[in-house]
C-alpha cells in the first residue's frame, strides 16, 4: 500500500526551492570543512569575545565530565534466534548418568541459559534411586575448571586434532605390541569400540593388541574370590533394604566401597524405626568410617584380623569357637543377630585380599544370603581392575619393556600405581604414550599425546553399571573447549570414524546404534528422557563352592589402613574446591590429609587436642621402606595399634597444572612454593606405600614414629562431644523406642508456671511466649524442615548441594583453621564421652564431669546433625540487628536483606545454633581466594546460581531455605492456578539426601508430610528451651542397640515420675 | 558558704593566692613544653598513628583482619569499645553527680577527668563503626529519612539504643566540659602575650567578659548540665549493658547487667583518673591542689564500686548455679575453669581483691600504691568486658560450634593505637587547656584569712 501521508521538512521542501536542493545533503548550512576554515586568512583576525571563549571553555569542561561519567558498556546480547527449551530465568533439567570410573549415579542437571549449575540424583529413574554423594553433586564445578585442557597436546604443545591423530593412526599402525589401560570401562559403546580395534588389529588369533583395566582404587580380590567360589570373576548385587542384619568388615559401604550410591538409598529405607522392622548393624573396622559411625554395633579390629573376624562368626554360627580379640563382644552380638535373620542378612567385606573375600562368600553361603540379600545374577559392572595385568604391565614398561603405543585413558598411573616413579621413568622409553584425559596431569604431562576428553556434562556416553539396565549420558552443554569424547578418539583411530569437531555426532550416532543392536524396538529418544532402561538379564546357575583360602594377611605390631574419603576418594577430584573444603564427615578436617590414631595412644607422644593457633604433630610412617611424614590426628573409634592414611591426596607432586585448588596457598594469597620453586600438593600421595602381591592391598605394616613439627589443621568442629546435653542430640534405642512412651525418650522441656490457684506447675515450653506469635501459623505457607537423626548417615551429600545452590564462597584452608567456613549447611558430629549413656544423655547428673565429658570414648558412638538455619519464628537474631537486615517473613522464613546488612555480627552472635556466617573479606574478588575460589575464575563464575544473589563483603549470610526454589514453586503453582502439592518444592539439601532424612514441606499444609514429622513421636526440636521456636524439626536418633544404661535412664526414670 | 569543719584537711594546701591558682594552671600553657612532653607526645603520637594504620587496612581489607571467627563475632573490638566506654564514666559522675552533691573536692579533678571522659568515648565510638562489616553504610543505624522505601531502623534492637546513648553522653560530656572551660579560657586570654594565642583563646572563650551576669548565667548552666548529665552516667552503661543482657547467650543473659556495668565502669573510669593526675600532678607541679586527700577520696570511690562489681561477680556465680540451667551454669563453670580461666582468674584478683586494700588507710594514702592499683584496675576491668564477651560466646549452647578466640596483630594494633590516640589528645589537652577549673578552684580558697588563722599572731589571741 502507498503511503497515505507524506511529511516535508519545511516549505522549502515543498516547493523544491533552488536553495533547498542545493542543500539537501548537507545536515548544517553553511558547511565548511576544517581545512577551509583554518586556510582562511583572516582567521588570525577574528575574534572570540572573552565571554564566548569562557561559555565555550564551561561547555567542553562540562560536556568533557559528562562523558567520562558514562557508565561502563555492559554487553547483554540477546538471542538472535531463540533456542528451544533455553527461556531466559526458567530451568531446563536433563536427565543423564554419571560415571567417573568409580561413582556411579542416575543422574539429573539443572540447566540455565544453557549452562548446567546443579546435579542432583535421579529419583524416578535408574537403580540408584535418586542415591548421590558429594563428588556427584560437586562434578558440576569440574565442567569449569579453568585448568581443563582446552586443545590436544603433542610433545607438550598445542596441536591440532588433525594432526594428533594423524600421528596416533601412523603410530598404531606401525607398532608391534599396543595396549590400551583403561579405567573400569561399563560403556557397552566403548567396550564395543575396542574389540572392534582389537578385531582390526589382533585379527585372527594375534596379539599385538591388548586392553587391561586398572583402577586407582581395585576391588579385584572380590572378584578373584567370586572366581574361585563361583566359577565366574564377577561381583553380584548387594540389597541392604532386605538385610535385618548388616555385618560389615572394613567395607565402607555408604560412603566410598563398591556402590554406595545405591547401597545408602537401600540402607535408608530400613533404619526408620517407624519402618515394619529396623536393620541392625554390625561393623568392624580400623578407621572410623562414615558407615562405621552409623554402625549399631562397631568392633574396632586390626586390618589383618578381618579374616579372623569372619572366621569367628563362620564358627560359631556351627557351634564351633575360634579365637577372637577385643571384638569379641560385638562379634558375639553379630552371631546372635545373624542366628536370628539367617538368610535375610547381609556380610560385606572392605578387603581386596582374595582369602578375606573367600570368607566372606563362605559366611553369605552359610546364611543362606545369595538369592536372598545377594543377586549373583544382576552383577555390578564396576570396578573391574585387573590388578595382575596391570602390575605386569606397569613392571614391564618400569623396566623399559612396555608396548609399543600405550593408550591410557581415564587413568593416572603414574600417580596411583604403588610403583608409579618407575613407571614415570618408563614411560620415556614407550615409544608412543597417549593419554585420554581432561587435564594434563601426573601422567599425561608425560605422554607424548594429550587427547582431552569432554567433561561428562558435555559428553555423549553410555553405561552399563549394572547388568539389568542401561543408561544413557547426555551432554547438558555444547562443549566449552576443544576436546574430544574418549569413544569418538577410538574411533576415529581405528579408522571408523573421522573427527566430527565441537559439534561431533560421532558418538552420539555409534551410542544409537549400540543401542539399537541392543533394543531393535527401543525408542532412543524414550530412552534419553529418561536416562536409562531395563535390560533382560539371562540368570545363569552359579552355585557355591568351596575352595582353598589362601595367605591370609599376617598380623603386625602397628597396621596402616589405606582409606578413601568421602570428598576426595581416590585423588581425582583434588582440584575440586568444594570437595577439598568439604569437612570429611567424621574428621571435620578440611583441604588435608593427615594420620588417623586413636588419642588414648597419642596421649603423651602427639597433641590430642587442636584449634586455630595448635596444630597437631607431625610424624613419620614407614611401610615398606618408603616413609612420608604428615599430622597425626586424634580420632576416637580408630582401632587401637592401628593408623589410618587416606589416598588421594599429594596430587600434582611435580607442579603438574591439574587445578588451581590442588595445591596449598600461602596466608595472604598465592600458592605456596617449595624451595625448588615447585607448587606444594596437599597432603602426601600413598598410592606408592600399597603392596602389590596378587591383588592390591590397601593395609601394610606399618612403622610410626614422632617427627619435628607442628602442623597447623584446617577443622570445622574442635569440640567433639555434646556434653550431655540433652536438648542438642536425642538418641535412645529400638526397643525403648518400640516398647515405650514418648517422654521416656523424647520428654518435652518443661517450665515452671504459676496456675489460676497460684500453685507452681510445670507446663511445656510452647505455653511460655514473650511475644506474640509471628502471624504464620493457619495463614499462607509456613515452610519447615524435619531431619531424620536416625537415617541421616553423615555422608555430606546436602552440604555439597547447598554450597553449589546457593554459591556458597570457598575460602580455603587457612581461613577454615581460623573457624570461618562458609557452609550454610554443617553436619555436626558428636561423639560420645565415657561420661554419657549414649550421645546427649547423662549417665548421672549429679555426677556428671565436664572435663570428661570433652572427651570421646575409645570406641564412641556416633551422631551425625545436619544443621542450617532454624527459621525461628521468635528469631533471635533479627531483634538485635539494628537495620532490621534479618527480618521474619509472613511464611515463617527468617530472611538476610544483604544489601541493608551493615555487619554489626550481632544476629551471629545471638544465634543459638550459630548458623550465621560473615563475610570477612570478599571473597569473589579479594586476592586471598583466587587460588580457591571459583567465583574468582572467569570459568569457574559460570557454576553461580544467577538465582542467588554471590554476597559481597562485610554482610551476614545464612541458609535462607532455598528461598529461590520456594519463589519458583509457587509462581509455578500461580500460574497453574492451583495450590503447591507436598513434596513439590525441595531445597537443595532435601533433594540431595540419599536417605531421605531431610524432610521440607509447608507446615500449614495439614496433610503434609513436614506436619505429620513435626508431630510424630520421635519430633523434637533443638534448644526448645531457648523459646526461639525454630521451624526444624530433628526426629530423635534410635539405634538398634542393648543398651542398659540407657534403659535404665529412659524406662526406669519414667517409671519413676 | 559552707561551714568550715576545723579538722577537715583543707582541699588546697599551702596558701595559694588567687593569683598563684591562675599562675599555677596558666604557666605550663604559656611556657615553653617541657621535653618531657615532646617526647611522650612523640610516643604517643606514633602508636596512634599505627593504630590509625591498621585501621585504614581493616578498613580496605575487611574484618577478617582481626581474629574473629563464625562462633565468635565480637571480641576485642567490642572488649575495647566497653572499656573505654566505662573510662569515660568517671568524668561526667564527678562533675555532674559531685556537683550536685556538692562535693568540693571534685573541682581539682574535673576538668581533666571530663577532658579524659571525652577522650575516651572518642576511642570507644570508633570500636563501634570499625568493627562493622560495612562502614559506609553504617550511617543506616540513624533513624533518618531515606529514600529506600519504608525502611527505618529497628528500635528493638540494643544496637540501636547504643547508638542514641552514646552520641547522646558524648554531646552532653562535650557540652558540660566546654561550658567549664569558657571561664579559665577567658583568664588565658587575658594573660596571652602572642597575638595568635590571644587571638585562639579569645574565640574559644566565647567573649567571656566574667561580668556578675556571665557568672550568674554561667552557675546555672552548669546547675542544668549537672541535672541533665546525672542521669546519662547511669543510662550510658546501662544500654550498653543492654547489648548482652537482652540476648539469648548464656552469660551474656543476665539481668544484674545494667548496675554491675555502671559499677564496673566508675570503678575503672576513677582508676584511669588516678592513673592520669598521679601523673600529671607531679609533671605539670599541681600537687598543691591534687594531693593525698583527693587520692584518698577516689580510692574510698574505686573501693566501694570495686565492691559493688565483686558482689555482682559472685552474685552472677551464685545464680548460675541457683538457676538450675544447664547452659548458664556451664558457662560459670567454664569462665572459672574452662580454657579461659586465665582471663577469669585475671579478672578476679584485679578486680576483687585489690580494691579491698583500700581498707587499708596507709594503702589508700601511698600515692605509689594507688598509681599501681589504678593499673592494676584498669587491666582488670580489660579483663571482665574479655571474659563477659569472648568465654560467653565462644562455648554456648551447641558443642560442635565451639572454638577459641585468638587476637590477630591487628587487634592488638588497633587497642593499643586507641591508647595511643587518647594521649595524644590528652597530652595536647594538658598543654593548650586549663587542666584545672582554675576559677571554680578560686572560690575553695581560703585565702588570707586562714593564713591569718593560721599565723602565730591568731593562736596568741585565743
Amino acid at each position: 500500500m502507498e503511503m497515505s501521508k507524506k511529511y516535508w521538512k519545511g516549505i522549502d521542501e515543498l516547493k523544491q526551492t533552488p536553495e533547498f536542493i542545493k542543500h539537501k545533503e548537507q545536515e548544517f548550512p553553511n558547511q565548511q570543512t576544517v581545512e577551509d576554515f583554518l586556510a582562511d586568512e583572516n582567521l588570525a583576525e577574528s575574534s572570540t569575545a572573552r565571554r564566548d571563549f569562557l561559555k565555550f571553555l564551561g561547555f567542553s569542561v562540562a560536556a568533557a565530565t559528562l562523558a567520562a561519567c558514562e557508565a561502563p558498556v555492559t554487553k547483554v546480547v540477546p538471542y538472535a534466534v531463540k533456542p528451544e527449551n533455553v527461556t531466559p530465568g526458567m530451568p531446563t533439567w536433563y536427565a543423564s548418568t554419571y560415571y567417573d570410573g568409580a561413582s556411579y549415579a542416575s543422574i539429573i542437571v539443572k540447566t540455565r541459559e544453557g549452562r548446567p549449575i546443579f546435579v542432583k540424583g535421579n529419583k524416578d529413574f535408574g537403580f540408584t534411586k535418586g542415591g548421590t554423594n558429594p563428588q556427584i553433586i560437586a562434578s558440576v564445578l569440574g565442567l569449569y575448571d579453568s585448568a581443563r585442557l582446552a586443545h590436544p597436546l603433542e610433545k607438550g604443545a598445542k596441536a591440532s586434532w588433525s594432526t594428533v591423530d594423524a600421528g596416533i593412526s601412523d603410530a598404531i599402525a606401525r607398532a608391534k605390541k599396543v595396549t590400551l589401560l583403561s579405567n573400569t570401562v561399563i560403556s557397552p559403546s566403548i567396550k564395543r569400540a575396542i574389540s572392534e580395534m582389537a578385531t582390526k588389529l589382533n585379527g585372527e588369533g594375534g596379539s599385538k593388541f591388548e586392553h587391561i583395566q586398572y583402577d586407582a582404587v581395585s576391588y579385584a580380590g572380590m572378584r578373584e574370590a567370586n572366581l574361585l567360589n563361583f566359577g565366574a570373576r564377577i561381583i553380584p548385587s548387594y540389597d541392604f533394604s532386605k538385610a535385618q542384619t548388616i555385618v560389615s568388615v572394613g567395607a565402607d559401604f555408604l560412603s566410598t566401597w563398591l556402590l554406595p550410591t545405591e547401597f545408602a538409598v537401600q540402607y535408608g529405607t530400613r533404619r526408620n524405626p517407624e519402618g515394619d522392622w529396623m536393620s541392625k548393624h554390625f561393623q568392624f573396622e580400623s578407621v572410623l568410617t562414615v558407615t562405621g559411625s552409623n554402625a549399631d554395633v562397631r568392633g574396632m579390629i586390626k586390618p589383618s584380623e578381618e579374616a579372623a573376624v569372619l572366621n569367628y562368626i563362620i564358627n560359631a554360627l556351627q557351634g564351633k569357637s575360634a579365637t577372637a580379640g577385643a571384638w569379641k563382644a560385638a562379634a558375639d552380638k553379630a552371631v546372635a543377630a545373624l542366628k536370628k535373620s539367617k538368610k535375610e542378612s547381609v556380610v560385606v567385606a572392605g578387603s581386596n585380599h582374595t582369602g578375606v573375600q573367600q570368607l566372606a562368600n563362605q559366611l553369605n553361603n552359610l546364611l543362606g544370603a545369595y538369592g536372598s540379600t545377594i543377586d549373583l545374577n544382576n552383577t555390578i559392572n564396576l570396578h573391574q581392575s585387573e590388578d595382575a595385568k596391570a602390575l605386569k604391565l606397569a613392571a614391564n614398561v618400569a623396566a623399559g619393556k612396555g608396548p609399543d603405543v600405550l593408550i591410557m585413558m581415564g587413568v593416572n598411573p603414574v600417580y596411583s600405581l604403588p610403583n608409579g616413579a618407575a613407571f614415570a621413568n618408563g614411560l620415556k622409553s614407550v615409544g608412543t604414550s597417549i593419554a585420554i584425559s581432561a587435564f594434563e596431569d601426573e601422567t599425561a604431562s608425560l605422554c607424548t599425546y594429550v587427547c582431552p576428553e569432554h567433561h561428562q556434562l558435555e559428553n555423549w556416553t553410555d553405561h552399563q553399571a549394572k547388568a539389568n539396565e542401561y543408561a544413557i549420558g547426555q551432554p547438558t552443554i555444547r562443549p566449552l573447549h576443544n576436546t574430544s569424547s574418549a569413544l569418538e578418539s577410538l574411533l576415529v583411530w581405528n579408522g571408523t570414524a573421522a573427527r566430527g569437531g565441537q559439534d561431533s555426532a560421532v558418538a552420539y550416532d555409534y551410542i544409537k546404534a549400540t543401542f539399537a543392536a541392543m533394543n531393535p524396538t527401543g525408542d532412543f529418544n524414550y530412552l534419553t528422557h529418561n536416562s536409562c532402561t531395563a535390560v533382560a538379564i539371562t540368570p545363569a546357575a552359579l552355585t557355591y563352592t568351596a575352595a582353598p583360602i589362601k595367605d591370609l594377611p599376617k598380623t603386625a605390631d602397628t597396621e596402616v589402613v589405606f582409606y578413601q574419603k568421602p570428598a576426595i576418594g581416590n585423588g581425582q577430584f583434588a582440584n575440586n574446591p568444594w570437595l577439598q573444603e568439604m569437612p570429611d564427615p567424621v574428621t571435620k578436617v578440611t583441604w588435608d590429609n593427615y594420620i588417623t590414631m586413636n588419642p588414648v595412644e597419642m596421649e603423651g607422644t602427639y597433641a590430642t587436642t587442636y584449634d586455630q593457633e595448635h596444630g597437631l604433630n607431625l610424624a613419620t610412617v614407614s611401610v615398606n621402606g618408603k616413609s612420608i611424614t604428615l599430622p597425626v590426628y586424634p580420632l576416637p573409634g580408630q582401632a587401637p595399634k592401628t593408623i589410618g592414611i587416606a589416598l588421594g591426596y599429594g596430587r600434582g607432586a611435580n607442579g603438574e597444572n591439574i587445578g588451581k585448588a590442588a595445591f596449598q596457598t600461602k596466608e595472604y594469597g598465592g600458592h605456596a612454593k617449595t624451595e625448588d620453586g615447585k607448587l606444594t600438593p596437599i597432603g602426601a600421595n600413598v598410592y606408592g606405600m600399597l603392596s602389590s602381591a596378587a591383588t592390591i592391598l590397601y593395609s601394610a605394616a606399618a612403622k610410626v614414629s614422632p617427627a619435628e613439627g607442628i602442623y597447623p589443621i584446617a577443622a570445622t568442629q574442635i569440640h567433639h562431644t555434646v556434653m550431655g546435653r540433652d536438648s542438642i542430640v536425642r538418641e535412645t534405642t529400638l526397643s525403648i523406642f518400640k516398647n515405650s512412651e514418648k517422654d521416656a525418650f523424647n520428654e518435652g522441656h518443661k517450665l515452671q508456671k504459676l496456675d489460676k490457684h497460684g500453685d507452681h506447675v510445670e507446663a511445656p515450653v510452647s505455653e511460655f511466649d514473650l511475644w506474640a506469635a509471628h502471624p504464620v501459623e493457619k495463614i499462607g505457607h509456613r515452610w519447615g524442615i524435619s531431619i531424620d537423626l536416625s537415617s541421616c548417615i553423615g555422608c555430606g551429600s546436602c552440604l555439597i548441594a547447598c554450597q553449589s545452590e546457593n554459591n556458597v564462597p570457598v575460602v580455603g584452608k587457612d581461613e577454615v583453621r581460623r573457624g570461618r567456613e562458609m557452609h550454610w549447611l554443617r553436619i555436626d558430629r558428636y561423639f560420645a564421652s565415657d561420661e554419657e549413656a549414649a550421645v546427649g544423655t547423662k549417665k548421672d547428673k549429679e555426677t556428671f564431669n565436664y572435663d570428661n565429658a570433652e572427651k570421646a570414648t575409645l570406641n564412641p558412638s556416633v551422631v551425625h546433625m545436619p544443621l542450617m538455619c532454624h527459621h525461628c519464628n521468635h528469631a533471635p537474631c533479627e531483634t538485635v540487628c539494628p537495620v532490621a537486615a534479618t527480618t521474619h517473613s509472613n511464611e515463617g522464613l527468617n530472611q538476610m536483606a544483604y544489601n541493608r546488612c551493615i555487619g554489626t555480627r550481632y544476629c551471629a552472635n545471638n544465634c543459638p545454633y550459630k548458623v550465621r556466617r560473615f563475610n570477612w573479606f570478599n571473597y569473589p574478588s579479594y586476592k586471598k581466594f583466587t587460588e580457591v575460589n571459583p567465583a574468582q575464575d572467569d570459568l569457574g563464575r559460570m557454576v553461580l546460581n544467577p538465582d542467588v544473589t554471590v554476597r559481597t563483603r562485610g554482610v551476614m549470610e545464612k541458609c535462607s531455605l532455598c528461598v529461590q526454589r520456594i519463589q519458583a514453586t509457587k509462581l509455578l503453582a500461580k500460574k497453574e492456578a492451583r495450590t503447591i502439592a507436598d513434596g513439590e518444592f525441595a531445597t537443595a539439601c532435601s533433594d540431595a539426601c540419599p536417605t531421605n532424612a531431610i524432610v521440607v514441606g509447608d507446615w500449614n499444609d495439614l496433610k503434609s508430610m513436614i506436619r505429620e514429622k513435626s508431630e510424630a513421636v520421635r519430633a523434637y526440636q533443638a534448644l526448645e528451651e531457648v523459646g526461639v521456636k525454630p521451624n526444624v524439626w530433628y526426629q530423635v536418633k534410635v539405634r538398634n542397640e542393648d543398651n542398659s544404661l540407657l534403659d535404665h535412664i529412659h524406662v526406669a526414670d519414667q517409671a519413676h515420675h | 558558704m559552707q561551714k568550715e569543719a576545723a579538722i577537715r584537711e583543707p582541699l588546697v594546701l599551702g596558701h595559694k593566692t588567687y593569683h598563684d591558682v591562675t599562675q599555677d594552671v596558666c604557666r605550663p600553657i604559656e611556657d615553653k613544653a617541657p621535653k618531657m612532653w615532646y617526647i611522650l607526645f612523640g610516643i604517643a603520637l606514633v602508636i596512634g598513628l599505627y593504630g590509625v594504620g591498621s585501621i585504614m587496612y581493616l578498613l580496605g581489607t575487611g574484618v577478617g583482619v582481626w581474629g574473629l571467627n563464625k562462633t565468635i563475632g565480637w571480641a576485642w573490638d567490642i572488649t575495647n569499645f566497653v572499656w573505654w566506654v566505662g573510662i569515660g564514666h568517671a568524668g561526667t559522675l564527678i562533675s555532674a553527680v559531685l556537683l550536685l552533691f556538692r562535693q568540693k573536692w571534685r573541682m581539682a579533678i574535673n576538668r581533666s577527668a571530663e577532658a579524659m571522659t571525652i577522650f575516651a568515648v572518642f576511642m570507644a565510638g570508633t570500636f563501634p563503626l570499625i568493627h562493622m562489616g560495612r562502614l559506609w553504610v553504617g550511617y543506616w543505624v540513624m533513624p533518618i529519612p531515606n529514600q529506600f522505601g519504608s525502611l527505618w531502623v529497628n528500635f528493638n534492637s540494643p544496637l540501636l539504643w547504643d547508638v542514641f546513648a552514646i552520641s547522646t553522653y558524648l554531646s552532653v560530656s562535650l557540652v558540660f566540659w566546654y561550658i567549664g572551660l569558657i571561664p579559665d579560657f577567658a583568664t588565658i586570654r587575658d594573660r596571652a602575650k602572642k597575638p595568635l594565642a590571644k587571638k585562639m583563646y579569645s574565640i574559644l572563650s566565647f567573649g567571656w567578659s566574667g561580668r556578675a551576669k556571665h557568672w550568674n548565667r554561667f552557675e546555672l548552666v552548669s546547675l542544668v548540665l549537672a541535672g541533665l548529665a546525672t542521669p546519662l552516667v547511669f543510662s550510658v552503661h546501662s544500654i550498653v549493658s543492654f547489648d548482652f543482657a537482652t540476648s539469648v547467650v548464656p552469660g551474656w543473659h543476665t539481668t544484674i547487667f545494667p548496675p554491675y556495668f555502671v559499677a564496673g565502669a566508675v570503678f575503672s573510669g576513677f582508676a584511669m583518673v588516678q592513673t592520669l593526675l598521679l601523673i600529671m600532678r607531679k609533671a605539670m607541679g599541681l600537687e598543691a591542689y591534687i594531693h593525698t586527700k583527693h587520692v584518698e577520696y577516689m580510692n574510698i570511690v574505686i573501693m566501694v564500686t570495686g565492691s559493688i562489681v565483686g558482689t555482682a561477680y559472685i552474685t552472677e556465680l551464685f545464680i548460675s548455679w541457683y538457676s538450675g540451667v544447664e547452659y548458664e551454669s556451664y558457662a560459670f563453670i567454664n569462665r572459672a575453669t574452662g580454657p579461659y580461666w586465665w582471663a577469669y582468674w585475671s579478672m578476679m584478683t584485679c578486680n576483687v581483691i585489690s580494691p579491698q586494700l583500700m581498707w587499708i588507710r596507709r594503702l589508700r594514702r601511698s600515692l605509689l600504691f594507688t598509681f599501681f592499683i589504678s593499673i592494676v584496675v584498669n587491666i582488670g576491668m580489660w579483663f571482665e568486658r574479655y571474659v563477659i564477651i569472648v568465654t560467653s560466646i565462644h562455648r554456648d549452647y551447641i558443642p560442635a560450634a565451639w572454638s577459641m578466640h585468638f587476637p590477630s596483630h591487628i587487634d592488638i594494633a588497633v587497642y593499643i593505637g586507641t591508647i595511643g590516640l587518647f594521649f595524644v589528645f590528652f597530652l595536647l589537652f594538658a598543654r593548650f587547656f586549663p587542666v584545672l577549673a582554675l576559677n571554680e578552684i578560686k572560690t575553695i580558697l581560703k585565702g588570707s584569712g586562714q593564713s591569718y588563722k593560721e599565723s602565730p599572731d591568731y593562736h596568741k589571741h585565743h
